[in-house]
């Protein structure tokens, strides 16, 4: 089997696997067990172990040893690994899934323009976006201020307001 | 056949080195100089000088003549280094387009890449000559707490050089990668104070893998700080002696820093320095006035100690982050012009409660190690050799090998080698000769590594020797054969090992694990960081996060991302805008983009995304403001470096 093809098998093969199989340890290995794992796992898997081979291999290597990468960083942190191991149970191998969840989409992508419905407060909340932008939260904060006195109801936008004036607070302590 | 190099782009100084039939040489360039400044100066005849020449060059026309720039590569024009630096620095910087720095000589705007490239391009001409064949491929250091932007900017400046840069690599790694493995599992500190960056490294060596644990470091820290505050004194002193104040005159300042350095050198080999300057203060009618400015070496270390201890607070930020205590560090070493002075190696022993190793000269210690991270990373067709295994160091390279080094720090329980007089040539025309000289060493006295001296392997334990690869065969001069050789430790076996562990035909070859210096957020709500990627991550690594739309029919999606530690997005280095646009319209919060983030083995961030629902990766355009060259600019770039030819010789 060409070496690409091998690895790539085995890169499919990581995402049915748990982060104690993934580097081949015992659940109840420790620290330096789980290193000396690690190490091993990456003569055969890191990409600088991969330039005499075609570069997709040394792509696809890549991709494996960040799964190692992703499995020993949470294995060798307790706290991680105590978290990891509870959602383990339930079935869920890797901590921070890869998958987008189904969760409603972030608040932070939403610009204050798009939370604004009045045509005076979508003007404020440009200009308090622009701010933002530019890192200037004390001006932002005025501009936010102008289009929440448009827009007095609108909770979406108070709440930012709220935020930001926690933000102005932590910055000035 | 072309060959790849190793070079340390240094804020002061700058060194290639190669790695040529198993042993890893500084290369010389035709002064018989090992290490040339990063000074490129712009003659009027429209050709640049590089090195010795253009240092010249710095008092007789300072305004053309460009100097530590690789304090400000990668920073953007508001930034307070660049802004600081633009007060200090003699010549001309102005702000460039994408809120970028740009430096002016002779009319000409050039970006910070582009003298860089400069400097570059004089040491793969330093490089061809030493080795008498094309060189096109480089492994180049940075600073290991470099950001994203500045490595990204000295990779470009590789580009313009003509050099295919094979990996952007740590300073603090490369120089663990030179000094090798002493025993079979150690743990090492290398302390790093150079010019203009301060960085600490804490590795784990086991079995030839080297694990960056934790790196901290300062960009903004070096020994040209201690020239700036003896510069300083001597303003003072200048003033006070003389009613002369050196700051007034174009240059000035500038001179005083260059005999701030050699005061700080002086000062590291003897106790007490004079210093005597016939030339500066101007007395009656044209003549000059005699200046003499004294300063101990209290006196110095006094002034230094805030700079000093700024490096150690550094140390236990890395400590904290690897969860070490000092003591659990086997070796610390010594890399960088800066650690020369007593005081560095003796507040590093005292905060490490160990003495540190100066072994290989500082200087050219990180040149070595990217030599060797170069040759095992060359895969050219054309070559004529598998990568050494085990690269021994060039005997000019040790630092006890320099008599004009001041006296080197003691090193215990560890032999230092004295060459073999009969086996070492001793003329100055010899020394200096191609091709390099090797330590005849007895084998038994070969270190496991890449034969730095070490204690003999006890016969209880051969494995401390790793076994010899098949690629690399034993040095022809090994006159006993080798010890018998443990059986490979099966610790693991994975699924379709038997294929792929041919594929790791190297295996005895050093292996580096390095970590990204800083962690990687995405701004929220209120101006907060979100960390996808923490500091001190090992790299490949990535991660994946999920973004929806807000709007209905929305068909772009903004983020900023920053490298830093603060909690307040404002305060670390933004790296960009993405932008994920061409999205389908759909209603709000219908589409989810996938966006992974990746730190390659550069340290460098790679973006791409993708629609979860369609599973279209190309449902988003990214563009990461500022970080990217355009092609158009890179012409440009190009075009410039072309209508300067360098000046040799």
């Amino acid at each position: 089997m060409p070496i690409s093809d091998a690895l790539l098998v085995f890169c499919q093969s990581l995402d049915a696997k748990s982060y104690y199989e993934i580097l081949g340890v015992a659940r109840n290995a420790d620290s330096a067990a789980i290193q000396e794992a690690f190490h091993s796992f990456s003569r055969v898997y890191h990409p600088d172990q991969h330039v005499d081979s075609p570069p997709d291999a040394m792509d696809i290597a890549s991709d494996i040893f960040k799964r190692a990468v992703e499995a020993y960083r949470c294995l060798s942190r307790p706290v991680n690994r105590e978290r990891y191991d509870h959602d383990l149970k339930r079935g869920r191998l890797r901590l921070e899934p890869g998958r987008p969840s189904s969760a409603p989409p972030p608040a932070d992508v939403r610009t204050l323009e798009t939370l604004a419905r009045t045509l005076e407060g979508i003007a404020f909340a440009q200009k308090a976006d622009r701010l933002l932008a530019a890192g200037n939260l004390a001006d932002a904060q005025v501009e936010l201020a102008n289009a929440c006195k448009w827009e007095p109801y609108n909770h979406e936008l108070s709440e930012r307001l709220h935020l930001l004036y926690e933000a102005l607070e932590l910055s000035s302590s | 056949m072309a060959t790849a190099v190793g070079i340390d782009l240094g804020t002061t100084n700058t060194v290639v080195a190669a790695v040529r039939d198993e042993v890893v040489t500084t290369l010389a360039d035709s002064r018989r100089e090992r290490i040339f400044p990063s000074v490129v100066s712009f003659h009027p005849s429209g050709s640049v000088l590089v090195g010795r020449n253009a240092l010249e060059r710095r008092l007789i026309d300072a305004p053309n003549t460009i100097y530590s720039i690789k304090r400000l590569i990668g920073r953007p024009w508001d930034s307070p280094e660049v802004q600081q630096a633009r007060k200090q620095l003699p010549f001309e910087l102005r702000e460039g387009p994408k809120a970028g720095t740009v430096v002016v000589a002779r009319g000409e705007e050039l970006t910070l890449p582009e003298i860089s490239a400069f400097v570059l391009r004089h040491a793969k001409v330093v490089a061809e000559a030493a080795l008498g064949e094309p060189v096109d491929r480089a492994v180049i250091t940075v600073p290991a707490n470099f950001n994203d932007l500045q490595r990204a900017a000295t990779k470009t400046a590789g580009g313009l050089a003509g050099l295919d840069v094979m990996r952007i690599l740590n300073e603090p790694t490369a120089a663990a990668l030179a000094y090798g493995q002493d025993q079979a599992r150690e743990r090492i500190a290398v302390f790093d104070l150079g010019g203009g960056t301060f960085d600490v490294s804490l590795l784990d060596l086991a079995d030839n893998v080297f694990e960056v644990l934790a790196t901290a470091g300062d960009s903004a820290l070096g020994g040209d700080d201690i020239d700036v505050i003896i510069a300083e004194r001597m303003v003072e002193d200048l003033l006070a002696k003389h009613r002369f104040d050196a700051r007034t005159m174009p240059s000035g300042f500038a001179r005083l820093r260059i005999l701030g350095e050699q005061m700080k050198c002086a000062l590291s080999s003897s106790e007490e320095f004079q210093l005597e300057v016939d030339d500066l203060v101007p007395g009656h009618r044209g003549t000059s006035v005699k200046w003499r400015f004294r300063m101990t070496r209290p006196e110095l270390e006094w002034a230094a100690l805030v700079i000093v201890e700024r490096t150690l607070t550094v140390c236990q930020r890395a400590l904290e982050a690897a969860g070490l205590v000092p003591s659990q560090l086997d070796r610390i070493i010594l890399v960088g012009g800066a650690t020369r002075m007593p005081m560095v190696a003796r507040k590093v022993e005292q905060f490490f409660g160990r003495a540190p190793i100066v072994r290989v000269n500082p200087d050219e210690v990180v040149a070595l190690g990217a030599a060797i991270q170069a040759d095992l990373l060359d895969r050219s067709p054309k070559r004529s050799q598998p990568p050494a295994a085990n690269p021994r160091i060039a005997e000019q390279s040790f630092a006890s090998a320099r008599p004009s080094t001041p006296p080197s720090f003691e090193v215990p329980d560890l032999p230092i080698i004295q060459p073999r007089p009969s086996s070492i040539p001793r003329s100055k025309s010899e020394r200096t000769s191609d091709p390099p000289i090797e330590l005849d060493l007895d084998d038994t006295m070969l270190g496991p590594a890449f034969g730095l001296p070490v204690l003999p392997p006890l016969p209880a334990l051969p494995s401390r020797r790793p076994p010899p690869s098949r690629s690399a065969p034993p040095p022809a001069r090994s006159a006993s054969p080798p010890p018998p050789i443990p059986a490979t430790r099966g610790l693991h076996k994975p699924a379709t090992s038997t294929s792929i562990r041919r594929g790791g035909k190297k295996k005895k070859g050093p292996l580096l694990i390095d970590v990204t210096p800083l962690s990687l957020s995405v701004e929220t709500a209120g101006g907060f960081c979100d960390i996808l990627i923490d500091a001190n991550m090992p790299i490949p690594c990535d991660r994946t996060r999920s973004f929806g739309t807000a709007k209905d029919g929305q068909t772009s999606v903004h983020l900023r991302v920053a490298q830093g530690e603060s909690k307040r997005f404002a305060d670390n280095t933004l790296l960009g805008e993405l932008e994920l646009s061409g999205l389908r319209a759909a209603p709000r919060g219908a589409i989810e983009i996938a966006v992974t983030f990746e730190i390659d083995a550069n340290g460098m961030l790679k973006v791409r995304a993708r629609d979860t629902r369609t599973g279209n990766e190309t449902a988003a355009r990214i563009q990461l403001v500022g970080a990217q060259v355009e092609a158009a600019d890179l012409a440009a770039m190009r075009a410039r470096q072309a209508a300067h030819p360098l000046e040799t010789g």
